[in-house]
């Protein structure tokens, strides 16, 4: 039996002094309200505007209710090339990334110069967003799917060039480092062991590209580069919401559909 | 009693091949959609041997040198992309927290959770820059419509986010909330809400990463800040303005980056510690992102 | 500690009547449970795993609702209680688990307020801004369980034993006069389960707390009871004091002999914790 006192119930200078917190939580709160009034002030946030401008924009938004499913036969060409457009960008996306993956993760490129330089490259390429491509691109070759492919082309770079890399760190090293043992070069143990290990996850990564490149190719015709965006583009200039209601319905749906099917055989992949 | 049976001499035999029938027809079917839209889509191959000496063209009017006078103006439009993206995060924070309970498994019955979620799939698929159309014809071509526009669209991935995280913690102490006679409010409060804190405040930040480079594309339709700059001097064919800016847009985004995964870092590891990137980072992002 | 409410020791605290549990999956969990469990008394609950050790105790604070019969603790119907009665009826009763339930992410003293949520206003515990009052019986708990000097520290950085006197401690917060424990030592070395089991009789002594306990050991069950229910099929096959557990009895709750997975240990150590 441990000899316990038998009234445990001990003076209070037998606790814990309360650790100080400090200011600590006052300050960043401080900070974040600051960052949010000067944000706020900086937009010229306009609350009332919404209520003001709502019932002049009622009737124009009540139009997306009723979408105009006779304008369908003229928005098919334009889906053709936006899911075109992905299919393609996927394609030489993914292709393309894969000597760079290899590049940028720890586990395969030994140089530690070469591997922060594709590093740094890759972070600039993707701190680009997509229609800021689209719309340089579309000044470079013109407007149309070329540019589109293009833009999107150097986004997947970015985000694949990332995930796999990162999944290529994650890697149990063992094989390679057999394959090293037995003679051979980074090279030959990247790609007999590496490669092989990854390509779940790589496959897994292209699939989820390919989501976003949908969702991408859909908007990138806003300036220019082809795809369902001109069609957008057309028909907001002239307020024509009962179309763009249609091409919104239409976008959801492709968006949604493709989702499902590619989350579907990624959960195949992950088993 | 069995004795072993005598192993054949000669030719072993190897097992049968197996089947990769389906595997095979999956990658014919891939490949032939790859060639189909190749050979479909209205692109004039043979206008990429010019693009990489174009592109170089470009690169050297952009770059060679940058309009270095334009810094300033171009610093001041991607801050406006900036506070774009922190008041649409500071919105959709607002609105997605309260959804993302009534979206969660282990708070509300299925009649509640699945109207939100379906709304929050939705939010998910209509892209930011056709939420941001839709906003201009009530807000007009503002900072502020870019701002709603963020705001709105982040709901749907925040919400989601938030119910994943919600659904992903251990049942053990709702069960002991419970147990102590807390009300439902008492139990998402002190069983649920601590174990996901962390979590939910990383993505945050991380939605709010997001936003900063979504918010640069909301210019380009005329929600201001640097895509609206950035258009306005591609069409009139200023080159080295467009350089200055795109180097202002990457410094920016990419400091943005690296100062929200240290906070996330801390967030959720309790260290502070620089992030670089690869596996550290990866841990930080949500499950939903490959 | 003031305002206990442990009742008139002897006098009877839960009631069993025909009280059976079917699952909604058609398992039935308790069948015909039939006894009383006066005030005071030091209960442990044996039994295989399966035998319904785990449903008996959460039927008690309505964890698991009876689907027969009548139960009443303290007077009240748990088996009809629904809402802010059911809540009142929970409060009453402090539970202490297996796994220790506790949220790794904040503090000890954060985990022992638990305690008191059922008696703080929403708002209190929405905010955490908890009354001094709540705190001082938080930190009395925890002197209680001998480990005040944590109250500050994250709970996940404690040992497991540490953990689970930080779970009675929240159960103790409640001031309860019942207090139910799961397989509290199931996750604990020996020398650390006594310590626990000793916390528990010691609040049983002194402060007078209804406990019952589900035990897989029957040496610390033996040890550490007033009174041994065997449980197997959800049916009570013993109901008696540790002294009348022969090895007959033994097998007529087991279905088979003794065998050393069922001891904890020959030579309890109550050095460590």
């Amino acid at each position: 039996m441990s000899d316990v006192p038998a009234q445990p119930a001990q003076p209070r200078a037998a606790r814990p002094p309360r650790p100080r917190r400090g200011a600590t939580p006052w300050v960043i709160g401080i900070v974040l309200a600051a960052i949010t009034v000067w944000a706020a002030r900086g937009v010229q946030i306009d609350i009332p505007a919404i209520w003001q401008n709502f019932s002049n924009a009622s009737g124009t938004l009540m139009q997306l209710f009723q979408p105009d499913y006779g304008f369908f036969p003229q928005t098919l060409s334009a889906i053709e090339e936006t899911l075109m457009m992905a299919v393609i960008a996927t394609a030489i996306g993914s292709l393309g990334s894969v000597p760079l993956a290899f590049l940028a993760s720890r586990a395969t490129n030994p140089s530690r110069a070469l591997l922060a330089a594709i590093r740094f490259l890759n972070n600039v390429i993707r701190a680009v967003p997509d229609l800021l491509y689209a719309a340089v691109f579309v000044a470079v070759v013109g407007t149309g799917a070329l540019s589109g492919v293009l833009a999107l082309f150097f986004f997947n770079i970015g985000i694949l060039v990332k995930l796999v890399s990162e999944s290529l760190d994650g890697l149990d090293r063992g094989p390679q480092e057999a394959a090293l043992a037995a003679g051979g070069t980074w090279f030959a143990a990247d790609r007999v062991s590496m490669l092989p290990s990854v390509a779940p996850s790589f496959a897994s990564q292209v699939l989820y590209t390919f989501e976003v490149n949908i969702r991408a190719s859909t908007v990138i015709g806003l300036v220019g580069a082809g795809g369902l965006g001109v069609l957008i583009d057309n028909v907001r200039t002239f307020y024509h919401y009962h179309y763009l209601s249609l091409i919104i319905l239409e976008i959801l749906v492709l968006v949604l559909v493709v989702e499902t099917a590619s989350s579907m055989l990624r959960k195949q992949l992950a088993r | 009693m069995t004795t072993p049976t005598a192993i054949p001499a000669g030719k072993a035999v190897p097992p049968p091949r197996p089947s990769r029938l389906w595997v095979r027809a999956g990658w014919t079917a891939v490949l032939l959609v790859v060639l189909a839209a190749f050979w479909r889509v209205n692109i004039d191959w043979s206008q990429l041997s010019d693009f990489v000496p174009s592109l170089f063209h470009y690169l050297r009017l952009m770059f060679c040198p940058p309009a270095w006078s334009q810094t300033s103006a171009a610093f001041s439009a991607t801050i406006l992309s900036v506070q774009m993206a922190w008041i649409g995060s500071i919105l959709g924070i607002l609105i997605s927290f309260p959804l993302s309970f009534l979206a969660a498994r282990n708070v509300v019955p299925v009649w509640v959770r699945l109207p939100v979620r379906l709304v929050l799939a939705i939010l998910r698929a209509v892209p930011e820059v056709v939420i941001a159309i839709l906003i201009l014809s009530v807000t007009g071509l503002t900072a502020w419509t870019g701002a709603l526009a963020l705001g709105i669209g982040s709901i749907g991935t925040l919400g989601k986010w938030g119910y994943e995280s919600f659904e992903s913690v251990s049942g053990g102490p709702l069960e002991a909330a419970r147990a102590t006679g807390g009300s439902r409010l008492a139990v998402i409060r002190w069983g649920l809400w601590p174990q996901a804190q962390p979590e939910v405040l990383a993505f945050w930040l991380y939605r709010f990463e997001i936003s900063v480079r979504s918010s640069a594309i909301l210019g380009l339709i005329g929600a201001g800040g640097i895509g609206k700059m950035l258009s306005d001097n591609t069409q009139y064919q200023n080159w080295n303005v467009v350089g200055i800016l795109l180097i202002v847009v990457v410094v920016v985004t990419m400091i943005i980056d690296q100062i929200s995964a240290v906070l996330r870092q801390r967030l959720i590891t309790g260290r502070w510690a620089l992030v670089g990137y690869g596996a550290r980072r990866k841990a930080l992002t949500p499950t939903g992102l490959a | 500690m003031t305002d206990r409410r442990p009742g008139t020791a002897g006098d009877p605290q839960i009631v069993f009547d025909g009280v059976g549990v079917t699952y909604p999956n058609g398992y039935r969990g308790l069948s015909d449970i039939s006894l009383t469990i006066p005030a005071g008394q030091m209960v442990g609950v044996v039994g295989l795993s399966g035998a319904g050790k785990s449903t008996f105790v959460r039927t008690i604070n309505g964890l698991v609702t009876a689907t027969e019969g009548s139960l009443t603790v303290n007077g009240r119907d748990v088996t009809t209680a629904r809402g802010k009665q059911l809540r009142a009826v929970r409060s009453d009763i402090g539970m202490v688990f297996q796994g220790f339930n506790l949220t790794g992410r904040t503090t000890v003293l954060n985990n022992v307020l638990m305690g008191r949520l059922y008696s703080a206003p929403w708002w209190r515990t929405l905010l955490g801004a908890w009354k001094s009052d709540d705190v001082e019986l938080a930190m009395d708990a925890l002197t209680r369980v001998e480990i005040v000097q944590k109250a500050y520290t994250r709970a996940s950085e404690l040992s497991g034993g540490q953990q689970q006197r930080v779970g009675i401690a929240r159960a103790l917060a409640q001031q309860p006069s019942i207090i139910l424990a799961d397989e509290p030592v199931a996750s604990l070395d020996p020398p650390t389960s006594h310590v626990v089991m000793e916390h528990l009789r010691r609040i049983n002594g002194e402060l007078g707390v209804t406990v019952i306990t589900n035990l897989h050991f029957l040496d610390l069950a033996r040890k550490y009871s007033d009174r041994l229910l065997g449980l197997r099929g959800g049916h009570v096959v013993f109901d008696g004091t540790g002294a009348d557990a022969d090895e007959t009895v033994f097998e007529s709750i087991y279905g088979r002999s003794l065998t050393g997975e069922d001891v904890l240990d020959a030579t309890p150590n109550l050095e460590t914790s």
